[in-house]
């Protein structure tokens, strides 16, 4: 009777969850009361911040030039930037906010799992090599070398900035809550602590510390996910099916969470779901831009695998610590309040389990990886982010391509503290606001946006500017409009009793209807710059998939 | 261009749209789980707690991981 008490949550709360974006907003929902000072989760936090400062100033030392800030130099190492990519990508909202929903429904946390996972295959067949070979610095150079460069790169950029400055509210709103949960640090001191050390390692250190910072958060990650699923089945005789079976006796649905259905039962919702993970993971600007690190095509391919490998384990690791929160925390007192409720929420069920198999010394490490974690999601944000203020408008379309190097760095500072500050300010503002909407709309934009445009860009000869400029506006303005009209803001924000439409997130709906008015105002576009574009489709065509022109192959007599 | 570096592009783009195919067919069938169609995966493995449903988000994961290592080995064997 009392754990039926531990599982009642709103349904609608649930989906806040879904991604690393969902956690920030469901972390608003739980109980964020403060905690007491954990001294090894903050000892072992200063360790990695002495760890990632230390590596900041090695990388400051190398980082002198607008390129080595941008992509490390291009000296990554495929399993390196892999490494990187499943740092910048393995959120401590996946960590937490994926096994609090498996705590919660059973297998039912598993959708968000193979949602985040699943993209990265398709990252690696469509747009590792051919998006390495075309672009420098960020993916908009890909598009803009065969589509019309000022309007489209401003298009772009916008929606890149559009897509971290949301981003970055829904992290920065989860981090405060988070720390303050974990740490007992009062929120705007987590803010402020977070934005800090950020502006220290992207500011000073560029791409090459931010790389570095996410490998050391990857390792620390996948280290300790490993000792508690470790932990979890030596306790269980290495079996996974006495582990399930502890599960289902301590869960109140039983046999249920084994299967699906505990939490969703719409099909068509599990595909919105999907559609917004798969495709919205794909065209995150800060996931692409990593592309542009390693030496060549062959690095990059090879970043997508590693990247593949490492979140996949991952993921199959939560499928343990999952179940293993239900069979090792539910049953257990100490994990919750007086009235019931399990501390700090479903989200928190992560820590328990960790404290259950490792004590105060496991809680630790995994508090500190949770704050390293959030720390290395938003240096590659703000990353992202001043690089297409910096480098997309002020050199590529204010400068014509022919900016002083020095200003443009100095720019990029400049862009990294701005953007660092309005964290900081929006986390602030945003802190008792119900940012569920905010949080969508990054998912949705970006594969809406985003990927249809690469996509096409990479894949049809007939895409033109003019079909890009009108899909990316149907794209971005049948998002907004249907997340307005959807639960999270019709329903949640404005109160309203029912939502004129019924899911949460539109990009089942929005990324078609933005690919066909792309495919039809192309196919329709007669004008001058449309015969470019189509021209400049067959001129990188070659480039795209062998990294050099064709007389250049000619040359060297690799091809032809 | 030239007929072999137009060829050997087509392939290579058939290639990559096969495989994203099946990736997604694959991805997509995760959904079966919630449809009455997927009322089987509900069923246990053998004498244990394994659910088809569980097994089948392992196993998909598994095959693509295999598909992008299949996919690596025929991009390295085509640029020999």
């Amino acid at each position: 009777m009392m754990l039926r008490g531990y599982f009642r949550v709103v349904p609608s709360a649930l989906l806040l969850l879904w991604s690393d974006l969902m956690f920030a907003a469901g972390a608003l929902e739980g109980a964020a009361e403060r905690q007491a000072l954990n001294p090894i989760a903050i000892g072992m936090f200063l360790l990695f911040v002495a760890l990632t400062l230390y590596v900041t100033w090695w990388a400051s030392k190398a980082t002198k030039t607008s390129s080595t800030f941008y992509n490390a130099g291009g000296q990554i190492t495929g399993a390196q930037n892999g490494l990187a990519i499943a740092g910048d990508f393995m959120s401590a909202a996946s960590f937490l906010g994926i096994t609090g929903l498996m705590y919660v429904g059973g297998f039912d946390g598993l959708i968000l799992s193979l949602g985040a996972f699943g993209a990265w295959p398709v990252f690696m067949f469509l747009f590792a090599k051919r998006v390495r070979n075309l672009g420098n610095f960020t993916f908009i150079d890909v598009i803009s070398q065969r589509l019309d460069r000022d309007p489209i790169r401003l298009v772009t950029a916008f929606s890149t900035i559009l897509i971290v400055i949301m981003y970055l509210i829904a992290q920065m709103v989860g981090a405060g809550t988070l720390i303050q949960l974990l740490f007992g640090l009062p929120y705007e001191w987590a803010l402020l602590l977070v934005s800090v050390l950020v502006l220290a390692y992207v500011a000073f250190g560029g791409m090459l510390a931010t790389t570095w910072v996410q490998i050391i958060k990857a390792a620390l990650l996948l280290t300790g996910v490993t000792l508690i699923a470790g932990l979890l089945l030596a306790d269980s005789g290495f079996s996974f099916s006495n582990l399930l079976g502890k599960a289902v006796v301590n869960h109140p649905k039983g046999e249920a969470i084994l299967g699906a259905g505990a939490i969703f039962s719409d099909p068509v919702q599990i595909l919105t779901i999907q559609v917004s993970m798969l495709f919205g993971t794909v065209g995150l600007p800060h996931i692409l831009m990593r592309l542009f690190t390693v030496p060549d095509m062959r690095q990059a391919k090879l970043s997508s695998y590693y990247a593949s490998l490492f979140i996949g384990y991952f993921y199959i690791a939560l499928l343990v610590l999952g179940f293993g929160s239900i069979a090792y925390v539910a049953g257990s007192p100490e994990f919750f309040d007086g009235e019931g409720k399990l501390i700090g929420g479903s989200n928190m069920a992560a820590i328990h389990v960790a404290s259950a198999m490792g004590g105060d010394l496991l809680t630790g490490f995994m508090s500190a990886v949770c704050f390293a974690t959030i720390l290395a999601v938003v240096a590659g944000l703000t990353l992202s982010g001043a690089a297409a203020i910096s480098h997309d408008v002020y050199a590529e379309v204010l400068k014509k391509g022919k900016p002083d190097p020095k200003t443009e760095l100095r720019l990029t500072r400049v862009s990294v503290f701005l953007i660092g500050l309005a964290a900081v300010s929006l986390g602030i503002i945003f802190q008792h606001e119900n940012i569920a909407f905010i949080a969508t709309i990054p998912m949705v934009v970006s594969a809406s946006v985003t990927f249809p445009i690469l996509f096409l860009s990479l894949f049809w000869s007939g895409f033109t500017t003019r079909g890009a400029m009108y899909g990316a506006g149907v794209g971005l303005v049948s998002s907004i409009v249907l997340i307005v009209l959807g639960p999270q803001v019709w329903v949640s924000v404005l109160g309203n009793g029912e939502p004129i439409f019924p899911y949460d997130y539109p990009a089942l709906f929005t990324m078609p209807a933005s690919v066909l008015v792309m495919v039809i105002v192309s196919l329709r576009d007669r004008s001058d710059r449309g015969a470019v574009d189509r021209e400049n489709y067959a001129r990188l065509l070659v480039r795209s998939e062998f990294g050099a022109s064709e007389t250049e192959l000619a040359e060297s007599g690799v091809a032809s | 261009m030239t007929e072999a570096n137009v060829e050997a592009v087509h392939r290579k783009t058939r290639q990559r749209l096969l495989f994203t195919g099946i990736h997604l067919v694959l991805y997509f069938s995760f959904t079966l789980n919630w449809t009455s169609w997927g009322t089987a995966l509900g069923t246990y493995v053998g004498d244990t707690w394994l659910t088809g449903s569980l097994l089948m988000f392992v196993l998909l994961i598994l095959t693509f991981i295999a598909l992008e290592t299949v996919f690596l080995m025929m991009s390295r064997w085509g640029a020999r």
